[in-house]
């Protein structure tokens, strides 16, 4: 049976990240691992595909921590999840991940659509998708909004700053989403408790294909910090100040700075 | 002296690029593709670029599948940057021939610096909270810029270069309709004010208020993400920040805006920017130049008040 892979990224939630106001540095201590949530759209676009065309779906990462992600992405409608957990992958960039995401769809077989969605929640770059089309030398079609499939035959619409764009094309392809595509529904506890039940394999870096030094990143990270900002932060309606004192106060600074 | 490959979807996004490749390098040779016919072509060499080449839109192809012809020519000629456009196809286009090249790619890069051969650039990670440093001396890096990342070059007709057509190799896929987008009435990127509705807003009619305020102000109204996303109050067009619209306004209002990182990323520019919210705690009050405490439904009537006093 041919195969849906769908590459999903297991990332740190950013709602829980703290800046320190005098280093501008991130503190991540509280922020914990989920599926990234573009790429829960991009898992449901890959379990609509299965209903529609009978392939096994399966759910494919890399990184760090990514063997504690299979019970959660194979509650959202894998049958398994290969993952590729090595400490060496800690600070690959995109080349290297998009080369391991490519051996990695290789080494599980029979693969002939990939999905991934348009960017990670963490560095919203936006270039995996489209990076693994050219590294397999398979169609890419981005910015997904539509799919409709018809045994090895795709229907696309692709969402683009000038319009949408309507696109015909047949296995193998990958697919980079957009959130648009649909809905991801939220697992119930059947979809939990039966996640338990489906494979979860680990791959070796070797089963890539590659070796630990060419996934070595092309460039270095100097600095993370949040963006410097000189915004004033003055309130207008501190204690005993109307909200009418306020916005009158308001208009002024307003004025005075010759925007109103 | 540099070559420096500048990649655009129109010609006004080859302005801004020529700027960029410019602050790399001075002396630089700029070698534009610019989408379209060799008109478009043409303009960028007006803007500074030495030749350029045409890479309109096939008919019934993807326009990104210039990529595999673009890798081959980068091969030769050796650019040691390819500076290409953030729009998105400009961004498909961007990581295809990063990856036949085995090139870094930094996505919306801000603040691009080279000292000796050694590039550096700022991205924004984790929805805008912070902006990733990174450095790299490989031999080609490409970057993807946006429509307002540096102020444009200035056109000057006396400017002359080689224009070309860049061939066409069809991919698999085949494009079998266009639709255009209809065009908004209201033009967002290019208002000077602008009042942002959001959650605080828990019915579609309530958006009068925001309007009345925006009319008041002389403002457009935009919103955030679920108000067009999943409310569909609104027309997408009009949703602020990373993954919507980027902009640069003399003044933003954010009204019932909590202010999440991926929202004021499409704010940060402005000059002055306003928070109505009646969280006392909320992150839109510190991102912003003056705030109110208090509900819009209190707040909006006194400001408009004020406003026409
Ligand atoms: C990958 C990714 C990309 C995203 N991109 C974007 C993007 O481009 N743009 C974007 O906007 N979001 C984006 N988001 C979503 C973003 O994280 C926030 O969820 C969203 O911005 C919240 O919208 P909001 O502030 O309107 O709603 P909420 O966060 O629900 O905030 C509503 C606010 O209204 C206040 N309020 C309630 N009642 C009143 C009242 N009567 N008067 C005054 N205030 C009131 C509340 O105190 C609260 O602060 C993205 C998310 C992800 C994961």
């Amino acid at each position: 049976m041919k195969k849906i892979a769908v590459c999903y990224k297991w990332v740190l939630s950013d709602t829980d990240i703290r800046v320190d106001e005098k280093t501008r540095s991130l503190n991540m201590e509280k922020c914990k691992y989920q599926v990234n949530e573009y790429d829960r759209n991009g898992l449901e676009c890959g379990v609509q595909i299965k209903k529609a065309s009978g392939r096994e779906l399966v759910g494919i990462t890399l990184g760090k921590d990514t063997a504690s992600s299979a019970k959660d992405a194979l509650s959202r409608g894998l049958d398994s999840v290969f993952y590729l957990d090595d400490a060496a992958l800690a600070d690959i960039d995109k080349i290297g991940a998009a080369k391991a995401l490519a051996g990695m769809i290789k080494k599980v077989g029979d693969v002939d659509v990939v999905i991934c969605s348009e960017a990670s929640s963490d560095d919203f770059a936006q270039q995996t998708g489209p990076r693994i089309a050219a590294l397999l030398g398979w169609p890419s079609v981005s910015y997904a909004t539509k799919v409709e499939v018809n045994g090895d035959s795709f229907t696309l619409e692709r969402k683009l700053d000038d319009g949408i764009e309507c696109v015909s094309v047949a296995a193998p392809l990958v697919i980079t989403i957009s959130p648009e595509v649909g809905e991801a529904p939220i697992p119930g506890v059947k979809d939990i408790l039966g996640a338990k039940k489906k494979p979860a394999n680990a791959l070796a870096i070797g089963d890539t294909g590659l070796s630990a030094d060419a996934l070595k990143p092309a460039s270095a990270i100097v600095s993370v910090l949040a963006p410097e900002t000189s915004r004033k932060r003055q309130r207008m309606n501190p204690d005993g100040v109307s909200l009418d004192q306020a916005a009158a106060a308001l208009v002024k600074e307003l004025s005075q700075a010759g925007i109103l | 002296m540099r070559d420096i490959w500048i990649v655009a979807e129109n010609p006004a996004w080859a302005a801004t690029l020529v700027s960029a490749a410019k602050s790399l390098d001075a002396d630089c040779a700029i070698t534009a593709f610019v989408k379209g016919d060799e008109a478009a072509a043409k303009d960028a060499v007006t803007y500074g670029a030495a030749s350029a080449f045409a890479l309109p839109l096939p008919a019934a192809g993807l326009w990104e599948d210039y990529a595999p012809t673009l890798a081959e020519k980068a091969k030769t000629d050796k650019p040691a940057f390819i500076l290409v456009s953030a729009s998105r196809r400009g961004r498909d286009l961007a990581a295809r021939t990063a990856a036949l090249l085995e090139a870094p790619c930094f996505s919306d890069a801000a603040q691009l610096a080279l000292s000796g051969n050694a590039f550096s650039c700022g991205t924004s990670v984790f929805g805008g909270t912070a902006v990733r440093t990174s450095s790299t001396s490989a031999p080609v890096v490409i970057v993807t810029l946006g429509a307002k990342s540096y102020e444009p070059a200035a056109a000057d007709a006396s400017r002359s270069g080689a224009v070309a057509t860049l061939p066409y190799s069809a991919g698999a896929a085949k494009v079998t309709e266009r639709k255009p987008r209809v065009k908004q009435s209201v033009n967002l990127p290019e208002a000077a004010k602008v009042v942002g509705v959001g959650r605080g807003f828990s019915e579609e009619k309530d958006i009068a208020a925001a309007r009345e305020l925006a009319a008041a102000i002389g403002a457009e109204v935009g919103c955030s993400r679920p108000i067009a996303e999943f409310f569909k109050w609104m027309p997408e067009e009009c949703y602020i920040g990373i993954s919507g619209q980027i902009l640069k306004p003399q003044l933003y209002v954010a009204v019932g805006i909590s202010g999440q990182a991926q929202h004021t990323f499409g704010v940060r520019d402005a000059k002055v920017i306003v928070s109505i919210n009646k969280d006392e705690e909320c992150l839109m009050h510190q991102n912003a130049d003056y705030y109110i405490v208090g509900t819009w439904q209190d707040a909006i009537p006194a400001i408009v008040k004020a406003a026409k006093g």
